[in-house]
């Protein structure tokens, strides 16, 4: 330790201590990554049956506060009335022959044959292999012929700039939005935050082609329908009581 | 005693590179970590125009929703927080996280007209 430290040995004793800490630091990687890591497939469809005769108008208005929370629309403030983005909307219908009314909540179908898709010059509008239909915005261009396509006038266009966006749920002034079935909560194993709010059985997600599911099996013991059947759009969304 | 001195004045000057190749001020997750989450600084600094537009056709499309490369794990660990306020500044903030390197090469990028520019409550990859 008394031996004085001349200049080569200094630079020797740094540049080596240097290299080793350097070589350990690389080591230390995050390699960690959440479950889903595994591109989705159509082994399955999600779906929804909405039971209307079940579900109150006000679990009704639940679905879609519950909606609007989750994904961050609804504040808008120089939107005016029709501009204004609805993902899911609560919609009477009334029998002209014996004047009853239904409430049911309409949002995207997440239709087999979605008309979205066919007409979108960018392809940004698509379905996903498990069913979803969605919009991808990086490449929205914000045409909306999608909006004039869709029987269910379920899609919206985004008229303003918007700050304070959900972090799972990016959305932005001139690119179309619609219901994404909760895609981030799905991929994750959750259910969709308008099924979530409901606490009856009126609303039942799941997978469409799972034997076992819950939804499976209720569509195959109770009459359901698919609004605008006649479109053979072949709808993801089923109802029944209507 | 001399090669103990040396040995600490090393390894000090080895973190203080470290620290200083990575650009990192303030105080943000990633300035304060000291985990090393890209191999590279070099190649991510070149490259992550490339991975984050292949991870989102990943994670939008087909529904790979990994913290690898997500643009929300970029603002989570980068974005710098205002001691007075206790607020977060956007990234996208004058001589933020991401505005500085692109207002020096004069690059306009549309990420945030969409993305949220701080972190989410309770945020998380």
């Amino acid at each position: 330790m008394s031996k004085t430290l001349n200049r080569r040995d200094f630079i020797k004793t740094t540049s080596a201590t240097t290299v080793g800490v350097a070589a350990i630091a690389s080591g230390v990687t995050l390699t960690s990554f959440a479950a889903n890591d595994k591109s989705v497939t159509n082994a399955k469809r999600w779906g929804m049956l909405i039971d209307t005769n079940k579900l109150t108008e006000t679990e009704i208005d639940g679905m879609v506060g519950a909606c609007r929370k989750e994904n961050g629309w609804g504040s808008e403030v120089h939107s005016t009335g029709n501009q204004k983005p609805t993902w899911i909307k609560k919609l009477k219908v009334q029998d002209k022959a014996t004047g009853k009314i239904t409430d049911l909540p309409l949002m995207c179908q997440h239709c087999e044959e979605p008309p979205c898709v066919d007409v979108c010059p960018t392809n940004a509008s698509m379905k996903r292999e498990d069913g979803i239909v969605l919009v991808d915005r990086h490449l929205c261009i914000g045409c909306r012929y999608c909006m004039m396509a869709c029987p269910y006038d379920a899609r919206s266009f985004v008229h303003e700039d918007l700050t304070d966006q959900k972090e799972h749920m990016p959305r932005g002034k001139g690119t179309v939005e619609s219901c994404t079935l909760c895609v981030h909560k799905v991929d994750n194993g959750e259910s969709p935050a308008c099924v979530a709010s409901v606490n009856s059985d009126a609303v039942i997600f799941g997978d469409l082609y799972d034997a076992n599911s819950k939804i499976n099996q209720t569509l195959k013991k109770i009459q359901s329908t698919q609004i605008r059947a006649d479109l053979n759009l072949n709808t993801g969304v089923r109802y029944s009581g209507i | 005693m001399y090669r103990l001195l040396v040995l600490f004045l090393s390894i000090a000057l080895s973190v203080s590179i470290a620290q200083a190749s990575n650009d990192l001020s303030g105080n943000s997750k990633a300035a304060q970590s000291t985990e090393k989450y890209h191999d590279s600084v070099s190649v991510i600094r070149k490259m992550h125009p490339e991975f984050l537009n292949h991870k989102r056709d990943k994670t939008l499309r087909q529904g790979v929703r990994t913290e690898e490369n997500s643009l929300k794990g970029c603002v989570n660990c980068h974005a710098n927080k205002d001691e007075k306020t206790n607020q977060y500044h956007p990234v996208n903030e004058q001589d933020q996280f991401c505005s500085t390197c692109h207002q020096k090469v004069s690059v306009s990028v549309d990420c945030f007209s969409c993305h949220r520019t701080t972190p989410g409550k309770g945020a998380s990859l």
